[in-house]
């Protein structure tokens, strides 16, 4: 798609621009992931608040660039690439705002924590956040570079991060079962554990959907079958 | 056909010698038709003014002698217009000839003529015709007719000759129109190969001519232009060079974005600042290249705001490297605006910074804290609260200790701005490396028999000298026993051992104490850094010690180099350079 140029430059700058948004829109629900960990891990709650108000931001940009891939699929009528692009765009951006929302819910998680003693020091999670973390990266290069081995080496990651929940779940259980005092706090570890694994989830999503945009093959769900294969 | 100058000259050349020809053989044939025409006219009037001199009698007879001599035909005509004679036809035979136009003429004026086709011999015929004056008693008219066979002859035979002349003139002006037609497309020819491999990029010189026409001024216009040009583009290449050699050799990131915000350009300094872990960035934007929400964020306000906008962002993936970028458009061809982004390094500035904080920070801890407690107790003691004497020396003890550990904390401090400044003199000699850990073992000695730690030994005999020089190195071992013994739990053990290689001698001091985190090792060293603080103040260091060792160290040209694993214990190596690979004189 990047060698290939349209006819029309305005339709191939919306375009960029479609990319570019969607780029900046990773960027911030990126950064907002790292900083909402950072809070906890520093135990700085200020931070968490700057990624609370941060979220507007990227629910602004999502609002912004789906209307933008509506007024191309209206007016210019993209087909097969372009169409899957802009299709693929759309579901992105769902996935990045979903996201942010869970680093605000990771960040107030923090507020939370920062506010009573610790229970013990970070080991696991701070390991998850820079794997998700990594994963949205990767994910959004994939998406950038059309590279499918990068979206790959996303899915892969993905499984890594439900086994490290399973791991925290298994740790705060012995926590919560040694004290019953520790159960408050371990619930709201436990929470922080559980958007990280969904973060994660939802890289894998815009990962598959980077698959279905460079092959047209649809890689969600093992079963589907409905989308009709086209040569890329 | 190739349209082609000498075609083209060649070609009207031939066009006007053509239409003249035609012009003058209009002209000729008109003239020759005419004189010609008068000629033969005015014989026949005098032919037919001498047969009617004769009476009407010898008119008959005399009728075919004339005919014969004149090479015409006669015929006499009455006033009706009725033929009673003719030298050729019966003249019964023949129609009424009033109508005729040359009758009807000479009827009018006396005399008249006609020419016109003649149906009975076939060509173009002259008739003359007068009236008969002579003889009153006859009223009549006499017409001569000639046919036009001489004239057309005569113009044939002009025709022909005018035919030839002509042929003659075409091949004489093909030929002229060849020359100069080959004289003015030569040196325009000649121009055009020229540009043409001027075009190609041939490193030719300059165009010469033989003529002395607009051609060579033209040929002169072309050479001085080229050498303006030629000038021009050597001045554009040697900016460009200039300019290139600026940017690859500069300090600074510099990163130019064309009008379409792709990445256009990328100077070394900016790849080295990114040590390439983004890949390759041209022809990509911003966004897709770096992927900085700060950058981007101040490419939108210059983008806003159109002015030179300046902003701090880290554009680290794992180790931060911070940089301001100051990004400011190029003026180029309207609606070719490129953008130009200039990206300075101050990681290291933020990290002196950050130092420079901590140290401030630190120091002013360091000091309130024993000065605290030395003023709660004089304070204690000044309201009298102390009902022993007691009570008062156990305060003063602990007043002094404090005041003690201020002392070695200026003091340590003092030590290293001593260093840094280079005001301690050293006096290097051949230290003996046994009898440095023998003068500096006993000074820890005691507190390792408390641990019940135990210091092995194991110098290597054949190593037995450093460059040194001999209280500073005492000093910094003892700093490094003090240390490992303090961070080593009981029964541990400090094993020390000797090395050497090609460009140092190492002293290695090992514990099997609690260890530094990994992250934490490249930070020992800074003043004050402590990787767990309360535990080591408690065990009554300053927080200054390795860095006191650390610039001994640097004065005497060595390094130290600390491994650490958390909970098995660190490993010291004290790098002293060998004599001879250093000049101590400078």
């Amino acid at each position: 798609m990047e060698e290939k140029r349209h006819t029309s430059s305005h339709y191939e700058k919306e375009l960029q621009e479609i990319k570019n948004g969607l780029i900046y829109l990773g960027a911030l629900t990126e950064k907002a992931i790292l900083f909402a960990m950072k809070s906890l891990s520093e135990r700085n709650s200020d931070i968490a608040h700057k990624v609370i108000r941060a979220d507007e931001e990227i629910d602004k940009l999502d609002t912004e660039l789906e209307e933008r891939c509506i007024k191309v699929l209206a007016l210019r009528q993209p087909t097969a690439i372009d169409l899957r692009f802009i299709t693929t765009a759309i579901k992105i951006t769902g996935h990045l705002e979903r996201i942010g929302d869970m680093a605000v819910n990771i960040a107030e998680r923090a507020i939370q924590l920062n506010a009573e003693p610790q229970l013990k020091p970070y080991m696991d999670l701070p390991r998850m956040a820079d794997i998700v973390a990594e994963m949205i990266k990767d994910s959004l290069d994939s998406f950038i570079r059309s590279d499918l081995s990068m979206a790959e080496k996303v899915r892969q990651a993905e499984q890594v991060t439900d086994d490290l929940n399973e791991q925290i779940f298994r740790e705060l259980l012995t926590f919560m079962m040694e004290d019953s005092h520790s159960i408050h706090l371990s619930l709201m570890i436990m929470q922080v554990s559980k958007n990280l694994e969904r973060i994660a989830d939802h890289a894998k999503g815009i990962a598959d959907m980077v698959t279905y945009m460079v092959t047209g093959e649809c890689v969600r769900h093992q079963t589907c079958d409905l989308d009709e294969k086209e040569p890329a | 056909m190739k349209r082609n100058l000498f075609l083209k000259i060649l070609f009207s050349y031939m066009v006007v010698v053509c239409l003249s020809f035609f012009v003058l053989d209009l002209l000729i044939k008109t003239e020759i038709k005419k004189v010609m025409t008068a000629k033969i006219e005015a014989e026949l009037l005098a032919y037919a003014e001498l047969l009617d001199l004769n009476s009407a009698q010898k008119m008959s007879e005399q009728l075919k002698q004339i005919a014969r001599i004149s090479g015409s035909r006669v015929t006499l005509v009455d006033e009706q217009g009725k033929v009673f004679a003719d030298s050729e036809k019966d003249a019964a035979s023949l129609e009424n000839h009033f109508s005729r136009p040359e009758v009807q003429e000479a009827r009018l004026r006396g005399k008249g003529k006609s020419i016109r086709f003649s149906q009975t011999i076939g060509v173009d015929t002259l008739y003359v015709a007068i009236t008969m004056k002579s003889k009153p008693q006859i009223a009549g008219y006499i017409r001569l007719a000639r046919p036009l066979h001489d004239v057309q002859n005569a113009i044939e035979q002009v025709y022909q000759s005018i035919f030839m002349a002509m042929m003659i003139a075409a091949v004489i002006a093909f030929v002229i129109a060849l020359f100069f037609s080959y004289r003015l497309a030569t040196p325009i020819r000649a121009l055009e190969r020229f540009t043409e491999r001027l075009r190609q990029g041939d490193p030719v010189e300059t165009i010469f001519l033989e003529t002395s026409d607009e051609t060579k001024k033209l040929a002169d216009n072309i050479n001085y232009l080229v050498d303006e040009l030629r000038s021009q583009i050597r001045l554009a290449n040697e900016e460009k060079s200039k300019l290139m050699t600026a940017f690859t050799s500069m300090t600074e990131g510099v990163l130019i974005l064309d009008a379409e915000d792709k990445i256009e350009f990328v100077n070394s300094s900016l790849s080295n600042m990114l040590s390439d872990q983004y890949g390759d960035l041209n022809g990509k934007t911003l966004m897709e290249a770096l992927r900085n929400v700060d950058l981007q964020k101040a490419f939108f306000k210059f983008k806003e705001i159109h002015a030179i906008v300046s902003e701090e962002v880290n554009l680290g993936n794992i180790e931060p490297v911070i940089l301001n970028v100051s990004i400011s458009s190029v003026h180029n061809y309207p609606g070719e605006e490129k953008v130009m982004l200039v990206f300075h390094d101050v990681t290291r500035l933020k990290k002196l910074e950050k130092i420079r904080v901590d140290f401030v920070a630190n120091v002013t801890h360091e000091i309130r804290t024993p000065l605290t407690a030395i003023i709660g107790y004089l304070e204690t003691i000044q309201a009298g609260a102390t009902s022993s004497n007691e009570d008062v020396k156990k305060f003063i003890g602990i007043s002094l200790k404090q005041a003690g550990r201020l002392n070695r904390l200026v003091e340590d401090l003092l030590v290293i701005s001593k260093i840094e400044l280079g005001e301690i003199k050293f006096h290097f000699e051949e230290v003996s490396i046994r009898d440095a850990f023998e003068g500096a073992i006993p000074l820890v000695e005691a507190k390792a028999e408390i641990k019940k730690i135990k210091i092995h030994n194991n110098i290597q005999e054949n190593i037995s000298c450093v460059w040194a020089d001999k209280d500073r190195l005492t000093q910094i071992l003892v700093n490094i026993l003090d240390n490992a013994v303090k961070f080593t739990p009981e029964n541990g053990n400090v094993t020390i051992e000797t090395n050497k290689n090609d460009k140092y001698v190492i002293l290695t001091i090992t514990d099997t104490g609690i260890g530094v985190p990994k992250e934490e090792v490249q930070r020992l060293g800074e003043r004050f850094y402590r990787v767990d603080r309360s535990r080591s103040r408690d065990l009554g260091g300053t927080g200054l010690g390795l860095s006191i060792v650390k610039h001994l160290m640097i004065a005497h040209g060595g390094k130290i180099e600390i491994e650490s694993q958390l909970g098995r214990g660190t490993k010291v190596s004290l790098h002293f350079p060998l004599k001879n690979s250093l000049d101590f004189s400078s």
